[in-house]
Order: structure tokens, then C-alpha cells, then sequence
């Protein structure tokens, strides 16, 4: 019997470019880091959220007398809606005939789960793929997983967990057994730039990898380059002399994706535009800087 | 097998580099020659079918030109009145009883010696680089008309042929006089279109054919559609097949003179006239190559014409001997059989397997080398890449494309079970690569033993756009095969014929291209939203008050299903029979196993594995269809099954928020949603049932298919709205492909979606478009991405795939600047096509198609 219910709020098929082979990745909703340039503004908040994309809205009226709250109003040839009126209710998303709204994050059990990470086995087992625990911060539903993981594991899965580090190792111990390969994010070695960016120290971060290494465990740490805010060789010469002091001889260098600034005014959150540029012109540098450490970037 | 080398990709041989120009520079022309030489002999040898009529020959004429008429009139899509199908009729019954031909088995005599007559006569053309002479054609790249067959069908149309916006094709005005004045008033009433109208009882089955919504039957313009035994041809030679044919009239000859096995021998002679005119065409081409050389003042291609025509001193007459004279006789046999029949789904079948013999003592004995080997396939290639079919201008909207379908199956497996693939396997595709030309088809056997290195050399060659290979999963088809009673060992010998359907080479007659059925107008009589005059003496199945279930719905379906694929089939039959009867192909009845044994010819049934194929069109919309349906009447009750025909039937005026509540929230085919799929899976499984029970005029089954061509477009824009939210005209879905938009949860869940669908009778083959973003499967990373695909749809029950690899980016660029993109090769349905040849709705629904990235 299921004990708890996940909470999700994506679940990608055909998912090639994390990991090996085809995959699913599975967005978990709720995450204990604040980073100002998160690429899923959505996943931040544990409880579920709505979403309304207002370019989706035909004008059809179908929404107004369906928000219990009086959140929704229509203006100039569109609907719009009040996020500080908003409790997230839903019952909009049922009327709207063009997907304008969406509920953000969906309550599953763990069959319901099971169900929809096994519809594309036969294409992991071709493939060399599997599911994806992403989010969000997945581990932050430890619980949740404790009962899953042993079942998708049974079923014969490949399951990798791309995660954030940010929490007690006690969460992230009993899944291990589960899981066979962890990506893991390295955002600033410095832990007032890791507090002022993200909202939080990175002792907790920094405490897991070391933890992970120790275990051997097979790993890949990420470093996901936002221009300006941690592309400087000086913040990154401390992250590489950090995983070269750890044994770690290779990293991989994320670029940075911009599309969530278009997200951002459809549903209720603080984060902020950031202008941040898509130039890619620090990576030639930056990887040059890992190799001073041995680091294959 | 261990594989020597794997030929690396990429080196270009100058003399295939030219041959693709040429073929990519060359006009599309119309191609007379068949029909000017059959008339020909014909006209001056009327005394063996006819006798002497001035009445006759006064009657034909005013015929002739009331017929000019009806055609004129049926071009611009209007109905023929009854009254003159009647008159039609009854002057059928006139000729009948003036001609002797159709009483007498002389005919097939008769067509034999016309066959002779062309071969005899036609212009031998040898281009320039090509080591595989042979033209099917006069022109370069031809489309030949069949005048025999449902040619005069053109004569609307001759006059803007040259102009016309899709397709034009190039004539000369000798050209078209000739078909104007001597070739289709000879020949408009003893066509098979002729005697098809003839032949059938009810008068309104003429329009309900030619009106394009409901059903296409494609056999008018000729049957064709088969794997010949080119095999062995190239192992006996026509001398070992004429041998085998005397044999038999011996055996024949001591028997019983009965009116039977008179009839037996007559047709047997028809065979020895076939064959030896394939053996004195030889001798036409030696010595039409040496007068060639004899002039040739470069000194190289001297030699090389001296070696071709002392190449046809022995083929086809006696065996090949070496890989070279292989690959040319086959060639040779394909170009006659084109002068008898019409240029569709004439495949080659295995050639990696049968040719391997010849390659392997080749390289061997030194004669040749890899490079000469490619060179070779390449210039076999691009012969086959010299055929247009020839479609009146309705047709082009059916079957877009301008592919004549000649397939070539690599890989499978030996009859011991092993992987199949061998060297040959590896250097067909290598001489593709650098040919890169619209046909001939390329089929790749998948099975487990397949090894990865092909695969992997499949999907580079793939990656380079334009479709080729299509891949084809053996354990499901076989399966199939044995089901249909086809010898496990045959079976496993299938090839893929033209475009999906499998066949066993040599052996069976599948005429896999008979009809199309539209599903969604079967729908539509359920529901009463179609237009036309389709039953207009018959009832359809309509729901009423009672249909209170989506089971009741699909009862009535199904009964309406029954009723059109009735009328269809009483429509093949019809013109099987005349084939049968009228329009006998002796050559082809040579090289294919059963009609010397059983001396009857092949379209009577003569071939050892019979079989026709029939379509089902517009699968996904039907199931979409039904879903939305079952949610908005029967579960969500937003509105009772009356009022939601009605909305319907008005193409959804005034209901724009219910059409986007359809098309946003209810489920779709190729999203995985079992739901839905029990639906697609339901309608096929009753589609294949209904149509394995129907037997055909050569005493087999109908075999159900699932692809389309393009005739999901033809159908579309005749085809009424569906409760799916498809408007009125638009097109419906391709094969067993999701409708277009629908693939939101991206390639894995369209392929489980198509798993789904019932293919344990859809013995005709169905196709499965996958289009894939180039940027999603680059390098090696990108092959496990594919092969996963493949092979997870494969175990998951799938029966084909085929990816068309593009960006949007170039198709976008190509419909603007058509000139700088003459080479831009496309998957469309079983078959690939150059993108400038395609209809511009082909072109929209291309550039649509749902393209998975992440």
C-alpha cells in the first residue's frame, strides 16, 4: 500500500539529453534552494500552483464564472487572473476548452507513478535508458521514493537522479540502493555568493558530495553556467581546486537556458527577470580553468 | 557472415556523380512508345480478332466521340448520367458480338506477338556513363501511358499536360497527335477500362469509383505490384525458362485434346513467343552496342560498350556469368516487363541475397573490386529511377510523388536462421547513398540477429535525409505470413514489394495496391454527415434514439464498413476479371512461378500465392473520432449524440470553444492513452476482419493494409467533418500515423500507440511515419536513440517505421526556392519522392508533420 503521494508536476517522455539513452524524466514539485535563474520558476513551491498562459486564451468567457474566489477577469479581449486572489483550486483548468490553465503539480500514488515510468520499458531496454528523478528537488519527497524506488528498481529500471544536494544526507541514504548514477549541481563554491543567489548556504551541498565521493558513488557534477553571476574564473577556480581535492577528474558545464523568463508571468512566483545573456563565449576560459586542476570539462 | 570491409561513406565515383546529374537535369517526358507499337501491330493485324464491319467501324467512330465527351465532363468532376452508361452498355454488347477476341484464348497469343512487335521495334537508348544500358522508356526519365490499360483516360487532359501546375509533363505534338487520332480511338473500347464499365451490373458503382470520397480502385490503371523471378532469370537464362514451358506443352501435348487443355496451350505458346522475343531483344541490344562502339572515338567508353554488347551476346538468353552481367540482365527483364505492364510496385526483391554468389566469385577471382561493385548498384539504380507512373491529374492528389514503387529488400535472415546481412547488403546502400535518387525503395529486415554495425550504417545513410532505408520487423511479418498459408519456408523469404506489403518473391501475386478504403466516410454514413450521392439506392446504417452506447455506434460502423467494402471489392472483382479476361501479360506470366505449371496466366490466378490488397484510410481520425464521441456525449453528457451530429454537420460553425474543448482535452491516437487506442485497435481489428473474409476473381484473399499513400490527402478534401474536430476538406491521417498535431508526448508514445493497432490480420502491411529532428539523433549517441526506437517498437508488436529525418528549416526553404532544391529527396508513404514533385497540400502536410525534439 502506497503511504504517501508524490507530488509532480511534469513527466517528460523521450527525454535523450540527461543520461543515457531514452528516458523519462520525472519532475518532482517543491525545492529547498531559491536560485534566482531556475530554469523551472514552476517547481519551486512543494504545494501545487496554477498556471495560466494567456497567449493560449481565445476569449471564449468559459473561465470567469468558474473561479470560486473571483481570481479570473476579462479585460481587453483576454482573460487574466489575479495570483494574490488565486488559491489554486483548479477548477478553472476544466473549464477552458485551449489549455490556458494548467494545475501545476499532480498527486500520485506510487502504481500511478510505477504506470507511467514503465510505458516506454521497451525503449529503455533498447536503448540503454531509464527514468530520470529530476525537479524540483526529488530527494525532498524521500518518503515518497522510499516506497517507489524498490518497485521501478524491481521492474528492471536504470534510475538516475539529478539533483540539487541541498538537504540532510539522511533523506538521500536510503535511496541509494536504488539509484545507479547521480547528477549533481555545483552552482558556487563560495557560500556567500551560494546564499546570496540561491537563498542558502551550500555547507549541506558540499557535505553530500563529499559523502557520495567517499562512497564511491558513480557520479557527475554539474556546473550550470549563469553569465555574470558564476562564470568568473575566480569563482571557479574554487570549485575546481574543491572536486580536484575530492578526486573528481571531470565536470560537465551546463549552458544556460533563458526560456523561463517567459514562464514567469504565468504563474505566481517572486522570481525576476533577469536579461541574463546566452552568450557562450566564458566556456573556452572556463575550461581551461578545470584543466589547471585535472578536470575535463 | 564476417564482414571484410564496411565501405566507407561518402567516396564518390565521378561516373555516379554524373549519371545522378543527368538524371536530376532530365525532363519528365511522356512516353508513347508502348502504345504506338501495340496499335501498331494491332491495326495491321486486325484479321486475327475481328471481321470486316462498315456498320462497326461507323459506330466506333460517333462512339468514340460521345466517350470524348464523357471524359471531358467526368475530368471536370461532374457525374455521368445514367442514360449514357446505358447507351455505353449497350454498345458493349455490340462489339462484343463483332469481335472475335474475347471468345478465343488467341488474345493472349495476340498480346505476346504485340509485346514481340515493340520489342522489336522500340529505340534502344544507351546514355552516356551507364554501365546498365536498358530503357524503359524512349525519353530519359518517361512516363509511359498504357493505352491498353485505362490510357484514354488522358484525353481531357492531353492539352495542358505540358502546362499543367503539378507535375507537368513534357510532349511533343507528333506525340499527341498520335494518341489523338490513332492511338485512343483504336483502343477506347477494347481497354480495360472499357470492358470495367461493362462489367459492372449496377450503374451508379461508375460513379461512386470515380468520385474519389469513398473508395479508390487503382487496378484500372493495371495490376503490376509483384516480385518476379529475376533470380531466375539471371540463374536460367530465357533459354532454361523456355525449356521449362516446352516441357510443360509436352506433358500437355499427350494429353487429352480437350477445349481446356487446348486453352492451356495456346497460353503456353504465348510464353514461348514472350520468351523468345526477350532472347532476340538481346541480340537487338548486342548489336545495337556494337554499332555504338563502332562510332565511339573515346577510347574508354570503346571498351566499355564493347563489353556490354559482348555481355548480350549470351544474357538474357543463357545465365549470367559474372556479377556484372547479373545485375544487367535483371535490368533487361524489368525494362520488358514495363513494356507490358504498368510501372507500379514491380520490385526486385532480395538482392543482397541472390547476387551474393555472383559478387563473392567476382572478388575473388579479382575480376572486380568493391568500388566497381558500388559503381555498378549505381548505375542499376539509377535505371530504375528512369520510370514515372502516369497519373491523370485527379490521381496526382491520391498518390503524389510520382513514384513507381520498385522496391529492394536487404538483410532478413538465412533460411538457417542466421543474420542475412552480408558485404552486398553494405554496398547497396553505399551506392544509394551516392545516388540519392527518388526510387528504387530501400527495405531493411530487422530481426534479432540483425547486426548492430548495419544498423548503424543504416542510420547514417538515413541521417543524410531522404527516408531510405525503411525498416521492417521479420518475426511479426512472418508470423503473418505463415497465418495467410504461406509455407514457413516461403515465409521467411518474404520480400517487401513496393512500398510495405510483403510478398514472397517469384511466388506470389499480392496486386497489394487494388484499393483505399476511407475509413471516415464509413463514419460519416453512421452518422449521416456525408455528401454525395453515395447509396442513393442503398440505406446506409444510421444512428437513431437507440444508439444509446459508443459500442452501439461501432456496431453501425461496422455494418456501413461492410456495405462499402462491398461495394469496393464487387468493383475489383470486376476489373480482376477483366484483367483476367481481356488483358493477358504473358511475359510477366513467364517469370513468376505457378503460371507454367498451372498454364494459366498470372492475373487468372496463375501465380502459386494469391492475393489482393485493400487499404483502410483515416484509421487515427476514425478512432479520434469515436473517443470524442464517447467523451462528449457519453461520459461528459455535454451534449446527446443528435445535437452533437448536428454541430458536426455544420463543420462546427458557431462552435469554435467546443471544436477546441475537442481537439485540446480529449484524448488522441498517439498519445499512449489506452483509452483511445482501444478504439484504433478495435476499428482495425473489425476493418482486417471484415476484409480477410472477402475473396478476390484469382481464388485468394483480400489482404488488409494500413497506408495510404497519399490519398489521405484525395479523401481528405472530399471527406465531410468528423467528430474529432477535423473540418470539412481537411486531410486525414497517414497510415497507422497519429493526425497531424496530436504527438504531444513525443515519438515513444505515438510508436506504443501504433503497437496497439490490430496487426495480426493486416497481412497487407502498414507504414508508420516517424519524423524525427536531425538534431536529436547527430553522431554515434544518436544511432542508440534510433536503434532504440526501432527496436523498442519492434518488441513492443510493432510491424514497420521509417523516420524522415529533416529540419523544418530546409523544407521551408525549399518551397520557396524549388530551383536550388531539385535533389531534396522525402519519405511520403511507403515510398520516398523528390520534395518538388509533391502537391502543395503534400508539401503543407510535410513541412506539418510533427517533429519530436526535446
Amino acid at each position: 500500500m502506497s503511504r504517501t503521494l508524490a507530488n509532480i508536476f511534469d513527466i517528460q517522455r523521450f527525454s535523450i539529453h540527461d543520461g543515457q539513452g531514452i528516458r523519462t524524466t520525472v519532475f518532482f514539485k517543491g525545492c529547498s534552494l531559491n536560485c534566482q535563474w531556475c530554469q523551472n520558476p514552476e517547481s519551486k513551491a512543494p504545494k501545487s500552483q496554477l498556471y495560466f498562459d494567456q497567449a493560449k486564451c481565445q476569449d471564449c468567457k468559459s473561465c470567469i464564472g468558474s473561479c470560486p474566489s473571483g481570481a479570473i477577469s476579462n479585460g481587453a479581449g483576454k482573460s487574466d487572473v489575479d495570483f494574490n486572489m488565486c488559491n489554486d483550486c483548479g477548477q478553472c483548468v476544466e473549464s477552458c476548452p485551449n489549455l490556458a490553465f494548467e494545475l501545476l503539480g499532480k498527486s500520485y500514488t506510487e502504481d500511478e507513478l510505477l504506470d507511467s515510468c514503465l510505458k516506454d520499458q521497451s525503449f529503455y531496454e533498447s536503448s540503454g535508458g531509464g527514468v530520470t528523478l529530476s525537479g524540483g528537488e526529488a530527494v525532498l519527497q524521500s518518503e515518497f521514493l522510499q516506497g517507489f524506488l524498490p518497485k521501478l528498481k524491481e521492474a528492471g529500471v536504470h534510475i538516475l537522479l539529478e539533483t540539487a544536494g541541498n538537504y540532510p544526507f539522511r533523506l538521500l541514504s536510503p535511496l541509494l540502493p536504488y539509484i545507479s548514477h547521480i547528477y549533481i549541481d555545483m552552482k558556487f563554491y563560495s557560500e556567500d555568493k551560494h546564499l546570496k543567489y540561491t537563498g542558502s548556504s551550500n555547507q549541506l551541498i558540499l557535505e553530500n558530495l563529499g559523502k557520495l565521493v567517499e562512497m564511491d558513488f558513480p557520479l557527475t557534477v554539474r556546473v550550470p553556467g549563469i553569465n555574470g553571476i558564476n562564470t568568473d574564473i575566480d569563482e571557479n577556480e574554487k570549485i575546481a581546486s574543491h572536486l580536484n581535492s575530492l578526486g573528481i577528474s571531470e565536470v560537465e558545464l551546463l549552458k544556460y537556458n533563458s526560456l523561463w523568463e517567459s514562464k514567469i508571468s504565468r504563474i505566481d512566483t517572486a522570481q525576476k527577470q533577469l536579461n541574463i545573456s546566452n552568450n557562450e563565449d566564458y566556456l573556452h576560459e572556463l575550461k581551461k580553468c578545470y584543466s589547471k586542476y585535472d578536470i575535463r570539462a | 557472415m564476417l564482414m571484410k570491409v564496411r565501405p566507407i561513406l561518402g567516396v564518390k565515383s565521378s561516373r555516379l556523380k554524373s549519371l545522378r546529374r543527368q538524371l536530376l537535369d532530365a525532363p519528365y517526358e511522356l512516353c508513347t512508345q508502348k502504345s504506338y507499337w501495340i496499335t501498331d501491330y494491332f491495326k495491321s493485324n486486325t484479321h486475327l480478332f475481328q471481321k470486316k464491319s462498315v456498320i462497326r467501324d461507323i459506330v466506333e467512330k460517333v462512339h468514340y466521340r460521345s466517350y470524348k465527351k464523357s471524359l471531358f465532363s467526368l475530368a471536370k468532376g461532374q457525374e455521368l448520367d445514367q442514360k449514357k452508361i446505358a447507351i455505353n452498355h449497350k454498345l458493349g454488347q455490340f462489339y462484343a458480338k463483332n469481335y472475335h477476341e474475347h471468345l478465343t484464348s488467341s488474345l493472349q497469343v495476340t498480346y505476346a506477338k504485340a509485346l514481340a512487335h515493340t520489342l522489336e521495334n522500340m529505340e534502344l537508348k544507351v546514355y552516356p556513363d551507364e554501365l546498365i544500358v536498358g530503357n524503359c522508356s524512349s525519353k530519359r526519365i518517361g512516363a509511359p501511358v498504357h493505352t491498353d490499360l485505362s490510357g484514354v483516360l488522358l484525353v481531357p487532359e492531353l492539352a495542358d499536360l505540358t502546362t499543367r501546375k503539378v507535375n507537368p509533363i513534357e510532349m511533343s505534338s507528333q506525340q499527341k497527335e498520335q494518341l489523338e487520332d490513332e492511338i485512343f480511338p483504336f483502343w477506347f473500347n477494347k481497354s480495360v477500362l472499357f470492358h470495367t464499365s461493362q462489367t459492372f451490373d449496377d450503374p451508379a458503382l461508375l460513379n461512386d469509383m470515380l468520385s474519389g470520397g469513398y473508395f479508390i480502385l487503382t487496378q484500372i490503371a493495371g495490376i503490376s505490384h509483384l516480385t518476379p523471378n529475376y533470380q531466375k532469370v539471371i540463374e536460367v537464362g530465357f533459354l532454361g525458362i523456355k525449356q521449362e514451358i516446352k516441357t510443360e506443352i509436352e506433358k500437355l501435348k499427350k494429353l487429352e485434346q480437350s477445349d481446356e487443355n487446348v486453352t492451356k496451350l495456346q497460353f503456353l505458346k504465348s510464353l514461348v513467343i514472350s520468351t523468345d522475343a526477350a532472347i532476340d531483344y538481346g541480340v537487338r541490344w548486342s548489336k545495337k552496342l556494337s554499332e555504338l562502339a563502332m562510332v565511339e572515338k573515346d577510347e574508354k567508353r570503346k571498351k566499355e560498350l564493347c563489353e556490354l554488347a559482348e555481355m548480350f551476346k549470351t544474357i538474357p538468353a543463357k545465365p549470367a556469368e559474372s556479377f556484372h552481367q547479373a545485375l544487367q540482365s535483371m535490368m533487361i527483364t524489368h525494362v520488358i516487363v514495363h513494356q507490358e505492364s504498368f510501372q507500379h510496385g514491380v520490385s526486385f526483391g532480395r538482392l543482397d541475397q541472390f547476387l551474393y554468389s555472383y559478387y563473392k566469385k567476382d572478388i575473388e577471382s579479382g575480376k572486380i573490386d568493391d568500388e566497381k561493385v558500388v559503381e555498378l548498384i549505381g548505375c542499376f539504380l539509377g535505371k530504375a529511377a528512369e520510370l514515372l507512373p502516369l497519373f491523370f491529374e485527379r490521381a496526382t492528389e491520391y498518390f503524389s510523388g510520382l513514384s513507381s514503387a520498385s522496391g529492394i529488400t536487404l538483410g532478413g535472415s538465412t533460411p538457417d536462421s542466421d543474420d542475412a546481412v552480408n558485404e552486398l547488403s553494405y554496398l547497396i546502400l553505399s551506392a544509394y547513398d551516392q545516388m540519392r535518387l527518388r526510387q528504387p525503395n530501400i527495405h531493411v529486415r530487422v530481426n534479432e540477429n540483425t547486426s548492430r554495425d548495419f544498423l548503424n550504417y543504416s542510420f547514417e545513410i538515413l541521417k543524410k535525409g531522404g527516408g531510405i532505408p525503411a525498416f521492417f520487423n521479420d518475426p511479426k511479418i512472418i508470423t503473418s505470413l505463415i497465418n495467410q498459408n504461406y509455407s514457413s519456408e516461403d515465409a521467411h523469404a518474404y520480400s517487401v514489394v513496393g512500398c510495405s506489403e510483403w510478398g514472397v518473391p517469384s511466388k506470389s501475386f499480392p496486386a497489394a495496391g487494388a484499393g483505399f478504403i476511407n475509413l471516415a466516410f464509413a463514419l460519416n454514413m453512421t452518422l449521416g454527415t456525408y455528401r454525395g450521392d453515395f447509396l442513393q439506392d442503398r440505406r446506409g446504417n444510421k444512428i437513431s434514439d437507440s444508439t444509446k452506447s459508443i459500442e452501439d455506434v461501432l456496431q453501425l460502423f461496422e455494418l456501413n464498413l461492410k456495405e462499402l467494402l462491398d461495394v469496393a471489392v464487387t468493383g475489383n472483382n470486376c476489373i480482376e476479371s477483366v484483367h483476367a479476361n481481356y488483358r493477358p501479360t504473358p511475359f510477366l506470366s513467364a517469370i513468376v512461378e505457378g503460371p507454367i505449371q498451372k498454364a494459366k496466366d498470372l492475373n487468372a490466378g496463375g501465380s502459386i500465392y494469391n492475393s489482393s490488397g485493400f487499404q483502410a484510410v483515416g484509421l487515427a481520425d476514425v478512432a479520434n473520432s469515436l473517443m470524442a464521441i464517447q467523451q462528449v456525449v457519453f461520459t461528459q453528457k455535454k451534449l446527446t449524440l443528435s445535437e452533437f451530429v448536428a454541430v458536426i454537420d455544420s463543420n462546427f460553425k458557431d462552435y469554435d470553444s467546443l471544436r477546441s474543448y475537442i481537439l485540446n482535452r480529449v484524448p488522441k491516437y498517439g498519445q499512449d492513452n489506452l483509452e483511445v487506442d482501444q478504439f484504433s485497435q478495435k476499428v482495425s481489428e473489425i476493418y482486417s476482419r471484415l476484409v480477410s473474409e472477402l475473396t478476390h476473381q484469382r481464388g485468394g484473399r483480400y489482404l488488409p493494409g494500413f497506408w495510404t499513400m497519399t490519398t489521405h490527402q484525395g479523401f481528405g478534401k472530399r471527406t465531410a467533418a468528423l467528430p474529432s474536430g477535423r473540418l470539412h476538406g481537411e486531410c486525414l491521417s497517414n497510415g497507422i500515423s497519429p493526425t497531424l498535431g496530436s504527438e504531444k508526448y513525443g515519438p515513444t508514445a505515438a510508436l506504443n500507440s501504433a503497437s496497439n493497432v490490430d496487426s495480426d490480420l493486416a497481412g497487407n502491411g502498414m507504414i508508420l511515419n516517424q519524423k524525427v529532428d536531425k538534431q536529436n539523433i547527430s553522431g554515434e549517441r544518436g544511432n542508440v536513440i534510433l536503434e532504440g526506437l526501432l527496436r523498442g517498437h519492434f518488441n513492443g508488436g510493432g510491424i514497420q517505421v521509417q523516420f524522415n529525418i529533416l529540419d523544418q528549416d530546409t523544407l521551408l526553404k525549399a518551397r520557396k526556392n524549388p530551383d536550388l532544391y531539385k535533389d531534396l529527396v522525402v519519405r511520403i508513404s511507403g515510398y520516398s519522392a523528390y520534395f518538388n514533385d509533391l502537391t502543395e497540400d503534400m508539401k503543407d502536410e510535410l513541412i506539418l508533420r510533427n517533429t519530436h525534439h526535446v
